[in-house]
């Protein structure tokens, strides 16, 4: 019996399963899957408009997948796809149908075979989109019920660092620090201000606690919009191409803080052009090509032996 | 010197002084009440209307609230005034409020209208990353809005509420048809004592400009110590 069943390695911490998403007409994911394990340093390459920041955006449901499902841990976040639980299709209505219109085709298949023929069907001609009954939805709703967290809770979770800062433009860098810690009663003003106190001197920036983020150089806004997501405390960090918007002189301080958050354990996913940080901190690179995952590798493999011929040639470009 | 002598027999001897500083009173406070309801009524209309939720009761909210910004901006506020203080809250058995009270509600209605199209431009005008980066740690739609976007759009449409009390004070002479004593009845009725209105309409509107031009730097005063601030 074929089943993709959801049994969850405690490891993996984000799992995006079978991802598409469309804007409009344009289908920018096109059944994506990847694993996110914990303590793993996931670097996301590829050529613009691959959609390297749609499946991150993806992750902590800043954008909502057209089919789909993002687990976070055992928890889900997105409706589920009823495609992607054998369990869930054979509730419905279709499914039983089928079971019987294809026993008396064919009478000798066994219950084995002709389930898994009969979901086969079922996927390939997208049957779940017909109206089905109350059992299936109610079989829906169920797992739903059962696994769904809250997209706010999660979020706590992650962190998320972006190509343009985003700095809180009306507060204050202490102020930017503390604002979603104390809005959210994880801690008190004080505990918070602490906190915040620390990670600005850890990047040395503690006498620009009481400024404005428009009077900050790019490096340090992007240090500090990092600093922001870690008094979360959060158990993975998503970059969004986080040196691309900065001068060249001022890379290497943020890659820099990147590569001491890796080496205390953090669990990064990454999408960059620096193929340096790629090599020397990524524990798997992925390489995504017109929506799709097209190879997935550890860094010595992925450089010395690229398969993909989009790959290859995306490499000698720029290597 | 004729008009000038009836003038003041009027305005000083028959004490229409008096008139015309509760007029100024009822003006000002009118315009005043009216914008602070404009503004709070305006943003959570804004708010609302620029909703992405699926909750049937937002979805109802948007509904009605489109049509009442579409009555307030789409009917001349006489009407307004008219049909609200004549017509509907006799229906609703507020028959009875003292026009004045009825005054205010209803600019101040009128003024969440305008001020929920202002909100609205305020709140799109700023950077979709800033929304992004709150969601992002995890806040509420709501808490995102109040904590950053709402004090960023505030500090961007400044100048255009400035503009809207500006048109609440100059609207506001058409109380008197409800029969409240503004500064413009309270003038009319000293031009009235005697007919005699070249004086006391001039005066009239000097004060309007005089009004408009105190609020019109206050605003000004306003932007600029913003702007300075962000410059800190
Ligand atoms: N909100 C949106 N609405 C419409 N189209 C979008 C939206 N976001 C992304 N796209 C489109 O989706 C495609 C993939 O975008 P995405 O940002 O994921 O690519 P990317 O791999 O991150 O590229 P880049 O390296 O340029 O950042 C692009 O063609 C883009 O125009
Ligand atoms: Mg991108």
């Amino acid at each position: 019996m074929i089943d993709n069943n959801q049994t969850f390695n405690n490891e993996i911490l984000v799992k995006v399963n079978n991802v598409y998403k469309d804007f409009g007409k344009v289908k920018v994911l096109k059944g994506v899957s990847c694993n996110i394990k914990k303590g793993e340093k996931v670097v996301i390459i590829g050529p613009s408009g691959s959609g390297k920041s749609t499946m991150l955006r993806c992750m902590n449901l800043l954008e909502t997948p057209t089919y789909g499902e993002i687990w976070f841990e055992d928890k889900l976040l997105t409706p589920v796809d009823p495609y992607l639980h054998f369990d869930i299709i054979r509730q419905s209505n279709t499914y039983k149908q089928l079971i019987v219109n294809e026993k008396d085709k064919n009478p000798d298949l066994t219950d084995e075979q002709l389930d898994e023929q009969v979901i086969a069907l079922i996927k390939k001609d997208d049957l779940l989109k017909k109206r089905e009954g109350k059992e299936f939805k109610l079989a829906e709703k169920k797992f739903y019920n059962e696994n769904y967290l809250d997209v706010n809770l999660t979020r706590r979770k992650m962190g998320m660092v972006f190509q343009h800062f985003n700095l809180f433009n009306n507060l204050n860098v202490l102020d930017n620090l503390t604002l979603a810690p104390v809005q959210l009663k994880l801690k008190t003003k004080e505990q918070a201000e602490e906190k915040a106190m620390e990670l600005l001197c850890r990047i040395g920036l503690e006498d620009k606690a009481k400024v404005y983020p428009s009077t900050l150089s790019g490096g340090q806004k992007q240090r500090i919009a990092i600093i922001r997501a870690l008094a979360m405390e959060p158990d993975v960090m998503l970059f969004d191409e986080p040196t691309s918007a900065l001068d060249p002189e001022m890379v290497g301080e943020v890659l820099a803080l990147m590569k001491e958050l890796a080496d205390d354990g953090m669990t990064m996913v990454v999408v960059t052009h620096e193929m340096g940080f790629a090599k020397e901190v990524a524990s798997r690179i992925i390489f995504m090509d017109e929506g799709k995952i097209k190879e997935e590798n550890s860094p010595q493999e992925f450089f010395a032996n690229p398969k993909d011929e989009r790959l290859k040639e995306f490499l000698s470009k720029v290597l | 010197m004729v008009i000038w002598q009836m003038f003041v027999d009027s305005f000083i001897t028959q004490g229409g002084y008096k008139e015309a500083l509760k007029g100024l009173a009822v003006t000002l406070v009118t315009a005043i009440s009216a914008l602070i309801i404009g503004i709070i009524l305006g943003t959570t209309i804004a708010f609302i209307l620029l909703s992405k939720s699926n909750n049937p009761l937002v979805k109802t909210l948007k509904i009605f609230f489109k049509g009442y910004v579409a009555f307030f901006r789409g009917t001349p506020i006489a009407v307004q005034l008219l049909f609200i203080y004549f017509v509907i809250f006799p229906a609703i058995g507020l028959g009875l409020l003292k026009a004045e009270i009825v005054g205010i509600i209803i600019f101040g209605l009128n003024s969440g209208a305008y001020v929920s199209e202002i909100m609205r431009g305020g709140i799109l005008s700023v950077d979709k990353g800033q929304t992004e980066a709150g969601r992002a740690l995890g806040l509420s739609s709501v808490q995102t809005m109040l904590k950053i976007i709402i004090p960023q759009a505030v500090k961007n449409v400044i100048p255009t509420i400035g503009n809207e009390f500006v048109s609440l004070l100059k609207e506001t002479s058409v109380l008197s048809f409800i029969g409240v004593m503004d500064l413009t009845k309270a003038f009319r009725e000293i031009g009235g004592g005697n007919y005699e209105y070249t004086i006391p309409y001039l005066i009239l509107a000097l004060a309007y400009l005089i009004l408009v031009y105190i609020v019109t730097n206050i605003v000004k005063n306003i932007e600029r110590r913003m702007r300075a601030s962000d410059r800190q």
